[in-house]
């Protein structure tokens, strides 16, 4: 047998005290997909880094096709053919395709004008080759993010052509656009690239990758099939059995919290790409976990940010009650008066003050009740943070360091905890466990369901389709803001998906 | 607790193993990160020292110690000392306010027309003047939360407005302000403002500015409103998502320079006994520069008040040392704009170690 397309062995990695990598080995062949599962802090990352060219390694060898290599920074990487595609895509938005594909290298006329009309067509050129059409002149800006995941991946094959690396490509994707990216990945493999994909996605594994690599601790865990079941791969990932990601359902729900009836939200102003919720009617009871499934522009987060009057202006039509009473819900305060409370799906953008402490981000949303007379009470204070950090393990045990240094995983319990703190009585949750990894994510789930079991209710939109069946009571799908079909959780995916996109099952 | 409990049983030995290496790794104090958060007080201890060394010495006597020229050294940066504190509210919002040293101007202006010409006493004067600060910063603060403009231009504006309607006040003329009684004069006692207090030792004006800075520290760091600020600058959605009143907080920070502008041109109208319209010219850079060196981030959610009036005496006691050794005032420019830079440095290493990014 010839020697793989890419081969690690003992790579060794220290950051100060830290060590990131304890001696993993890892192959790619030619034409191989190959997903590297771990959580956050495994070690994955390190190990793209090194492929990339980003660090070198402390001990241990990278070779392509058995030849020995070393990359002192990514320029080496890339001419050796290894491509890497972050998660943050290095795309210019206000730029166009063609100019972003040809960034730093652009095609010159002679006196040193660009040339755009060539750069465009070879632009088309590369587009093409893997079927996607998207027209150069079009601005990144105007692009879906799968879109943009694709030219991405356009502008990394045109640096370097035998090693992709990709980290995470459909963390923001809906599941039309991964299904698109995973044909793409096919194509690309089918030609003789070899491509490492980088996960959280469990569910996505047996679908895409031809081998599993699953990380933990800075070492390889365990190589395994894609079509391991999935408790084998939550067991490596996590170091011991897990008995259930997901917690039990509700034993019995309780009076009617919230209520829709052929409710809309009229915009003052049409906006594009905005789905208003157009004919909504639902109800989420005390106790009950309501999940809202649907496909991208469905109208999920338009109907949580509606509720929630943080979306944009207008004003509820039809039935809107919350406790039996008609309420207009039309700002923020009113809302929270109501006694709603709402998590965003932008934990850093709309979420967290990230560069203030955990402790300060957690009392946010009680400023109120901890500042009696509008004088801070720091006894309160300490006991609203205490509280919190009764409620969530979040880790470092520790209220004063800064949010934006935690992992994603307790970033976004931080988020959780703060709400949790203002005793609302129904919650709503836009992708609550995005960018989190497995442990924080059952974490979250049995949390969420203790609090569903004192009486709270929530309300869950999610484009993870095992998470709203394995998480919620009841299942809710939308089509252009519109419920269109109810399920009770544990129903089959294609059910559900086949409700969301308008087919029969 | 009970919640606790409940968690137990329907959470049972969920791990969480990702956390463990990175706590032992978080809990560690970054030095640097010391040095910045008193980066000013540090600062201001090394310019003393420095002005020790280098004061000039007559018959032995540390000039630069002289108890004559520490009160001159605290009553020069009163004025610019009262705006930064106002600049800090402004600036922990991530905002800022351009029209200070202009609403300073005005303010002189219309302090000794108002006394003068208009035969106001000095109470009613004095009240006039500090309600159009509060109401000039309040038009500000809604022009930029309703029409959702930058601080930056709105002030920009507010600026040239306030030099305009100072010019229209004093007809482009010193405005005198004379003591006596009757009409046209100044009550005496405003002259005080100009004076020492407590054995001829402590200036007036530099009483006004430590009072102050002292209600602003409590403003700022012990009430409701002092946090609303943090939080509207540490990041703006997630504090109205929160519930926080963003444009109620936003139109008071405002209202709050202007008062303190306005608080330094009667200081200033009083110290010198006259009001024109180019009075506190370039002031609002010189605040600006202190609260920058205080370690108020630009980007906002981050500041001290402490730390202002630290980096507005420091700056204050490194031009007095400068003029005592009789060095030109260019010089003096180029060390503020060397300071600035460091501390901006300072402050950039620290946020990218502590991985949030530029």
């Amino acid at each position: 047998m010839s020697a793989p397309l890419l081969s690690v062995t003992g790579a060794v990695k220290r950051f100060g005290g830290v060590q990131a990598l304890r001696g993993v080995d890892f192959d790619l062949k030619a034409g191989e997909i190959h997903a590297l599962l771990g959580e956050n802090g495994a070690g994955k990352s390190t190990l793209m880094n090194l492929l990339s060219g980003v660090h070198t390694p402390d001990e241990g060898e990278i070779r392509i096709d058995g030849k020995p290599v070393t990359f002192s920074n990514p320029r080496e990487a890339q001419a050796a053919g290894i491509a890497t595609i972050f998660q943050e895509l290095d795309l210019v938005p206000s730029l166009d395709v063609a100019a972003n594909l040809f960034l730093g290298r652009e095609l010159m006329r002679p006196g040193g004008l660009l040339d755009v009309p060539a750069m465009r067509r070879e632009a088309s050129k590369r587009l093409q080759a893997i079927e996607l059409a998207i027209d150069p002149a079009r601005l990144v800006a105007d692009l879906s993010i799968g879109q943009r995941q694709v030219v991405a991946i356009v502008k990394a094959l045109s640096y370097a052509s035998r090693v992709l690396i990709m980290d995470e490509p459909t963390a923001a994707l809906t599941v039309g656009e991964v299904e698109r990216l995973f044909d793409i990945m096919r194509k690309l493999a089918a030609t003789g690239v070899g491509i490492v994909y980088i996960s959280h996605r469990l569910e996505e594994v047996p679908d895409i990758a031809d081998r599993v690599t699953v990380m933990r601790d800075g070492r390889v865990a365990g190589i395994t099939e894609p079509h391991a079941p999935q408790a084998e791969l939550v067991r490596l990932l996590v170091g011991r059995p897990l008995d259930e990601l997901y917690p039990g359902r509700a034993k019995s729900a309780g009076k009617t919290l919230l209520r829709l009836k052929d409710a809309s939200f009229k915009l003052a102003r049409e906006s594009a790409g905005w789905q208003p919720p157009s004919g909504i009617s639902l109800e989420v009871r005390q106790g009950e976990i309501v999940g809202l499934a649907g496909i991208m522009g469905a109208g999920r987060t338009e109907l949580l940010s509606a509720l929630y009057g943080t979306g944009l202006a207008g004003r509820w039509q039809g039935e809107v009650a919350v406790d039996g009473r008609p309420v207009k819900l039309e700002s923020i305060n009113a809302a929270r008066k109501a006694g709603i409370a709402f998590v965003t799906d932008d934990r850093r953008g709309s979420g967290l003050m990230l560069r203030m402490a955990v402790g300060l981000n957690l009392v946010m949303s009680v400023i109120r009740r901890i500042s009696p007379a509008g004088l801070m009470s720091a006894r309160r204070q300490a006991e609203a943070v205490r509280q919190s950090f009764g409620q969530f393990d979040i880790r470092p045990k520790n209220p004063d360091i800064a949010v934006g240094a935690l992992s994603g995983g307790n970033q976004q319990k931080v988020v959780l905890a703060k709400e949790i703190l203002g005793n609302p009585r129904l919650l709503l949750l836009d992708e609550p466990t995005r960018g989190v990894d497995v442990g924080a994510k059952g974490e979250i789930y049995a949390r969420l369901r203790a609090l569903a079991a004192q009486g709270l209710g929530i309300l869950v939109a999610s484009s993870e389709m095992p998470e709203l069946i394995g998480l919620c009571d009841r299942i809710v799908v939308l089509r252009q803001g519109r419920n269109v079909a109810e399920f009770n959780g544990g129903v089959d995916e294609h059910t559900v998906l086949a409700a969301a996109n308008g087919r029969e099952a | 607790m009970s919640d606790q409990k409940i968690e137990r049983t329907a959470n049972p030995a969920m791990p969480s193993p990702t956390a463990a290496p990175a706590a032992a790794q978080k809990h560690r104090v970054d030095p640097l990160a010391i040095i910045v958060r008193f980066q000013s007080l540090i600062g201001l201890v090394l310019v003393a020292i420095g002005g020790v060394i280098f004061s000039p010495r007559r018959h032995g006597e540390i000039l630069f110690l002289n108890p004559d020229n520490i009160a001159n050294i605290v009553r020069a940066v009163s004025e610019t000392g009262i705006i930064a504190i106002g600049m800090t509210f402004v600036i922990i919002t991530a905002g800022i306010d351009l029209s200070v040293g202009a609403v300073l101007g005005l303010s002189a202006v219309v302090t000794a027309t108002m006394m003068i010409s208009g035969g106001f006493g000095l109470i009613p004067t004095i009240l006039a003047v500090l309600a159009m600060g509060v109401v000039f910063g309040i038009v500000q603060g809604t022009i930029s939360t309703r029409f959702r403009l930058e601080p930056f231009i709105v002030t920009l504006a507010g600026l040239q407005a306030a030099r305009g309607l100072a010019l229209i006040v004093s007809g482009n003329q010193y405005i005198n302000i004379s003591y006596g009684d009757g009409p046209g004069l100044a009550p005496p006692v405003f002259a005080v403002l100009g004076e020492r207090l407590f054995g001829n030792t402590v200036p007036v004006a530099t009483i006004v500015f430590i009072i102050f800075a002292a209600i602003a520290t409590l403003v700022l760091n012990t009430t409701r409103f002092g946090r609303y600020v943090y939080a509207v600058g540490g990041n703006e959605r997630a504090a109205r998502i929160s519930g926080v009143p963003v444009s109620m907080v936003k139109i008071s920070v405002y209202a709050i320079t202007g008062f303190a502008s306005a608080l330094a041109g009667i200081v200033h109208a009083g110290q010198f006994n006259f009001g024109s319209a180019n009075d506190g010219m370039g002031y609002e850079l010189t605040a600006i520069a202190a609260v920058v060196i205080g370690g108020t981030s630009l980007f906002g959610g981050a500041g001290s008040m402490v730390g202002t009036v630290a980096g507005t005496i420091m700056l204050g006691a490194l031009a007095n040392i400068l003029q005592l050794n009789n060095i030109t005032p260019a010089t003096q420019l180029l060390a503020t704009a060397a300071i600035i830079v460091l501390a901006a440095v300072l402050q950039s290493l620290v946020r990218r170690r502590e991985g949030l990014g530029r």
